[in-house]
């Protein structure tokens, strides 16, 4: 078993395709069976007919248009409002005092299991579900921008003060920068979470237009093809949206190294 | 003086909203049925106690987590440690763990329904599968941070394969195991909620589900608290076992 040359890169890279072909392999060979197995088993020209079929209906486009715009909206919201509460809290001792019980107690309850008093007292129209949205993105901002900026080491507040920084000195030199690599942290904590709260809430809610509703149409009608299409889709954009917003700090903290 | 005053705030916010509350309720700013006044809630909740409905619901929610929960942890700290082990055994499956670790649980549970049908094994397999990626996660990075020296050190006193994994391996790993417990347990709860939610025959998500069709805002409001208040105990818990196993650990580093 002991190699004695080491497995080349390529062979190890090939490796990694094995499983999954293989298991792609068992689910066409599933498919072909019987039409008893196709209703769970759909054969995946089918799922590229149906990916197809959702583009040219325009009905993926609509869906994925309106899922998309709530998680924007709710990810602004929730990070604008995630960041002040985070950096009023962690600046003011009375304010965390005042802030945090509350927030702590909130904290454990899946947001998810909020959606059936959300729907009672809101209704199941859009405020509502950018409201899931937003809470999605305002948790873990707030952790974030509280720990970012408490964990600024002293000893850069007393060497503005020694400098007698201005306010806004004070902002741009200390604090923005200081904090900017754990906020950076709870966005790309945020950004995919937000995603997947907004279609999976709308799973939920079941009303107007979005991913989620897609998928429950789709469960209603037995389609496991459409709902392949969109299980891929939603990872598909979690990971994009993850990467990007990796990418993007990257690009900021090197700046911020820099200036 | 400052001291107890500081103390004090830290009660005046949910005392605050607990005045706002039952304030509103009494005034009548929202129909009854859409603010249900504090006492009610607490009526509510001493009947449905008393009733048996909340403890045998919880009970089976917990008892789904339960199986759940083992059958993901124990089979994610298997993968982990084989992924973090064994070069060969990584090349073949990381790839495929990597992908499928991406795909959200909830996302994923309308595809379940229509596979495995809206019984036990679908709440099982949900719940087993958001605990087997964080701490197959979890183990594998515990396993793989192990200081080479500590490994040559084991070696050199001659421990074989078992001996170095049960223990130099495992144990080293043990502080980063339970952080991926702990993101486990959390994100396995939404997820077990989220799937009685909408495949509803019994546990606290089909409870909460039917008291919202049927607009009894008390019983939602008792369900949510009675979820947030198990998150937090579990969370807690681990805590708990996390500050234990960092007191026995912190005089070897």
């Amino acid at each position: 078993m002991i190699a004695l040359h080491a497995t080349s890169p390529l062979r190890r890279r090939a490796r990694g395709f094995v499983l999954p072909l293989v298991l792609l392999g068992l689910w066409q060979f599933a498919a072909y069976r019987d039409a008893v197995h196709q209703y769970a088993f759909v054969p995946l020209e089918q799922v590229f007919s149906a990916l197809l079929e959702l583009a040219r209906s325009g009905e993926l486009v609509v869906d994925l248009g309106a899922s998309l715009r709530r998680t924007t909206l709710g990810l602004a919201t929730g990070a604008i409002a995630g960041i002040a509460v985070g950096a009023l809290t962690a600046l003011s001792r009375s304010a965390e005092k005042l802030v945090h019980p509350l927030f702590q107690a909130l904290r454990h309850v899946p947001l998810l299991g909020l959606i059936p008093l959300i729907s009672l007292w809101c209704g199941t129209g859009e405020f509502a579900k950018v409201f899931i949205v937003f809470l999605a993105a305002f948790y873990p901002m707030v952790t974030s921008s509280f720990d970012g900026l408490r964990r600024i080491d002293q000893r850069y507040f007393e060497l503005a003060q020694s400098y007698e920084l201005t306010r806004r000195g004070w902002l741009r030199d200390v604090l923005i920068p200081g904090a900017l690599p754990d906020v950076f942290a709870g966005i790309l904590q945020a950004v995919p979470f937000a995603w997947i709260t907004a279609t999976s809430s709308e799973l939920l809610f079941n009303a107007g237009a979005g991913v989620g509703n897609l998928m429950q149409t789709a469960q209603a009608g037995a389609r496991v093809d459409v709902l392949l299409v969109c299980v891929t889709g939603v990872t598909v954009l979690a990971v994009a949206m993850g990467m990007l917003c990796e990418r993007v700090a990257q690009r900021l903290l090197l700046w911020r190294d820099h200036a | 003086m400052t001291r107890r005053v500081s103390w004090l705030l830290w009660w005046v916010s949910p005392a605050l909203l607990f005045l706002l509350w039952w304030y509103a309720s009494a005034r009548h700013w929202f129909a009854p049925q859409l603010l249900v006044p504090p006492y009610k809630v607490y009526d509510t909740f001493r009947t449905l106690a008393a009733g048996g409905d909340l403890q045998d619901n919880l009970l089976i929610t917990l008892r789904r987590l339960a199986t759940g929960f083992a059958w993901g942890c124990l089979s994610g700290i298997v993968c982990g440690t084989l992924l973090a082990v064994n070069r060969t055994f990584s090349d073949y499956v990381r790839p495929l763990f990597d992908i499928l670790r991406q795909v959200p649980t909830l996302t994923l549970i309308p595809i379940l329904i229509l596979l495995i049908g809206i019984d036990e094994p679908l709440k099982v397999v949900v719940v087993a599968k958001a605990v087997f990626f964080p701490v197959a996660l979890a183990t594998y990075g515990g396993v793989q941070g192990v200081p080479r020296d500590l490994i040559e050190m084991a070696r050199h006193y001659g421990l074989g394969r078992a001996g170095l994994l049960r223990d130099v391996l495992l144990p080293s790993a043990i502080p980063s195991l339970l952080t991926g417990i702990r993101i486990a347990i959390a994100r396995s709860w939404l997820a077990l909620v989220a799937v009685e939610l909408l495949s509803a025959d019994s546990g606290i998500g089909e409870m909460m589900e039917m008291a919202r069709q049927m607009l009894r805002i008390d019983i939602v409001m008792v369900d949510v608290i009675a979820i947030g208040l198990i998150g937090f105990t579990l969370d807690q818990s681990i805590a708990l076992v996390q500050r234990r196993v960092l007191r026995w650990q912190t005089p070897n580093r």
